[in-house]
């Protein structure tokens, strides 16, 4: 599972790496992002689940399986 | 083909669009898009192309900066008087976007010339100011099978419509004839606003070809009535014997 340690990336250049990440993986592939509280940790999470994908949220540690 | 960091940045709010990629963003970095005519459609084109990431924008013009031209074409300055048009969109957009290479093409775009400006480019987009043009560059297209955005504005009333050659209605399906009585800008008189109005519908409806996202104006044609801003689409189609048209097989162009 690929990791994209996004701390200290703020919104939204957090989902744009997210996103292009994504862009790369084939469907069901999952990936891990490490994601500031705040903004980032509520926005991303819902940006993602917004495009389909399912989130599992742990902490800081947010991951997203590719719809 | 892969984005800078700086390229992200500058980017990321059209990036992050559902209807946008990373892939759609390339797509628009591999594009070469021919402007004609530097003006009051061709200043918004040209400026948001350039300011959304088309690779390479050549802009045709052969005329220069007059103080009667700022009131409607954003891309000239009051210092800019006297200068190129073409040359000073070179400098504007370079400044705007120093990612995109722009290249002046600082002559009349005429029936000598309209085929080798229009080879080996994208999309054209159509910002020129009189109908012999409008037609030249509509069967320049058609014959190298370019995608093309048209437009026209006078006074409070303009048209958009997008052409793909071979699957659409080109312009000259729209319109065989030319309008033996339409007054010349000159005469009717344009809104800078207004201009400004057409021309960023335009460049959205390159954008949308040139990246895929969304429906273009293809086989349609949206006049729009600055004065009470009605939009309407009126419906075109191919003619089957169309002299600029007709013959161009379909898909032939890489987008």
């Amino acid at each position: 599972m690929t990791t994209l340690d996004l701390t200290g990336v703020l919104c939204p250049m957090n989902w744009v790496r997210a996103r292009l990440e994504l862009e790369r993986m084939r469907p069901g592939e999952r990936l891990e992002l490490v994601l500031d509280p705040g903004e980032a940790l509520e926005s991303v999470p819902r940006s993602a689940r917004d495009e389909g994908h399912r989130v599992t949220v742990d902490g800081r540690h947010v991951t997203i399986e590719k719809a | 083909m892969t984005l800078s960091d700086e390229e992200l940045e500058r980017y990321s709010r059209q990036l992050v669009l559902p209807e946008w990629s990373g892939a759609a963003q390339e797509r628009l970095k591999e594009a070469s898009v021919i402007v004609v005519g530097a003006g009051a459609l061709g200043s918004p084109v040209a400026t948001y192309l350039a300011a959304a990431g088309v690779g390479q924008i050549g802009v045709v013009d052969e005329d220069v900066v007059e103080l009667s031209n700022l009131a409607r074409q954003p891309l000239h300055f009051t210092p800019d008087i006297g200068l190129p048009k073409a040359g000073n969109a070179v400098v504007k957009l370079s400044a705007l976007n120093p990612e995109v290479q722009v290249d002046q093409y600082p002559v009349r775009l005429e029936a000598g010339n309209a085929e080798a400006i229009v080879m080996g480019a994208t999309l054209v987009v159509d910002c020129s100011d009189s109908f012999d043009t409008r037609y030249l560059v509509n069967d320049a297209c058609c014959a190298q099978g370019v995608a093309l955005v048209e437009a026209g504005v006078l006074g409070f009333a303009g048209l958009v419509m997008s052409i793909r050659p071979g699957e659409s209605a080109c312009y000259r399906c729209a319109f065989p004839t030319q309008p033996v009585d339409a007054p010349s800008c000159r005469e009717a008189g344009v809104l800078g606003a207004m201009a400004g109005l057409v021309g960023t519908i335009q460049a959205l409806e390159a954008i949308k070809l040139l990246t895929g996202a969304g429906e273009p104006l293809l086989d349609t044609i949206l006049q729009i009535d600055g004065a009470t801003m009605a939009f309407t689409r009126v419906a075109t189609e191919r003619i089957s014997d169309c002299p600029a048209c007709a013959r161009v097989p379909a898909a032939s162009q890489s987008s």
